[in-house]
């Protein structure tokens, strides 16, 4: 009986291999990617991919507009890979962890991030090499296949 | 002779820039019969104004004095960074990087919100037309 545990759970590892859902999304990649990160919608919940991109115009003080037609696109493949449509690891802890009567829009603000990072000091997020909390790609150097856990972190001098 | 050269330097913008591809012709050409209702007299579009528009502080949208210059940098040929996220911006002149000013959608897509962000406001025909032909002509 144990064994069996043992293989389904080596076999979902193998299935949901990376901690959130990768993009494979040419537009998604496109359009978020060309001014940061591209984050995996499977780091909020639908209901912040729908503040957010409801509000692209004043984007955390920048427009970030789209044409109607590329931000329902986009939009749509956000709700259905948000993280509580995901069944992968991060997406089911991070939806576990945000409260329901809340709609984060800031990822490093969230829970899950906080405590993932809190044994850095905050400079680190600030040397040249890294610039700010919300570049992933900077440490995580596998965060665009979806992957955050610890043996993939080197974190630049 | 500050004016000879003046006129000089307007002349080798002129000659230096690249020709646009039909597409982003027929957009100039919608700016430029835009330009011309909008202001009387107007002939063309001109590069060296573009470039002041280009070049220029303003307060932007997030209160803080900025240009277009700020995140595209003053050189066209070199590679930008994006003040807001830090991420690298690939060089703005044609001569540099042969997709810029290619598709006319996100052409119009970040006039728009680039506009936006350094005026707070969308730009008039004869600034796009102006700007872009600084762009692409560059050097
Ligand atoms: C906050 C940073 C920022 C500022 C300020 C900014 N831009 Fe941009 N701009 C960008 C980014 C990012 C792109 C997309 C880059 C890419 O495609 O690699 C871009 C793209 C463009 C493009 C599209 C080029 C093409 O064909 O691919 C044009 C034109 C442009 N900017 C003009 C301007 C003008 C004019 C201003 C000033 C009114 C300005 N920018 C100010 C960040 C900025």
């Amino acid at each position: 009986m144990k064994k069996i545990y043992l293989v389904l759970i080596f076999m979902s590892g193998i299935l949901l291999a990376s901690d959130v859902k990768p993009i494979n999304n040419q537009l998604a990649l496109k359009e978020c990617g060309s001014c940061h990160f591209a984050y995996q919608p499977g780091l909020l919940p639908k209901r912040s991919w729908k503040k957010i991109m409801r509000n692209l115009s004043d984007h955390f003080g920048v427009d970030a507009s789209l044409d109607k037609n590329d931000n329902t696109k986009i939009l749509n493949y956000y709700v259905v890979n948000s993280s509580d449509n995901s069944k992968q690891y991060l997406s089911r802890v991070i939806t576990r962890y945000t409260r329901s009567d809340k709609t984060p829009v800031r990822i490093t603000l969230g829970t899950v991030f906080l405590r993932a990072h809190d044994e850095l000091r905050r400079s680190v997020f600030r040397r040249k090499s890294i610039q700010r909390a919300g570049n992933c790609i900077a440490c995580h150097v596998s965060a665009n296949r979806g992957i955050y856990n610890e043996d993939y972190v080197r974190i630049p001098r | 002779m500050k004016k000879s050269f003046l006129l000089l330097f307007a002349f080798t913008l002129t000659v230096n820039a690249k020709g646009f591809n039909p597409q982003m012709q027929q957009y100039i050409n919608q700016l430029k019969s835009q330009a011309q209702k909008e202001k009387s007299g107007f002939t063309d579009f001109n590069a060296k104004r573009g470039q002041k528009i280009f070049t220029s502080v303003h307060i932007g949208k997030r209160g803080k004095n900025i240009s277009c210059s700020s995140c595209h940098s003053i050189n066209l040929q070199q590679t930008g960074k994006n003040i807001h996220t830090g991420k690298l911006i690939k060089p703005l002149s044609p001569f540099a990087n042969t997709k810029r000013l290619s598709k006319v959608k996100d052409v119009k897509k970040w006039l728009r919100r680039n506009f936006n962000d350094v005026y707070k406001r969308e730009g008039s025909a004869m600034e796009k037309g102006d700007v872009l032909y600084y762009i692409n002509s560059a050097k």
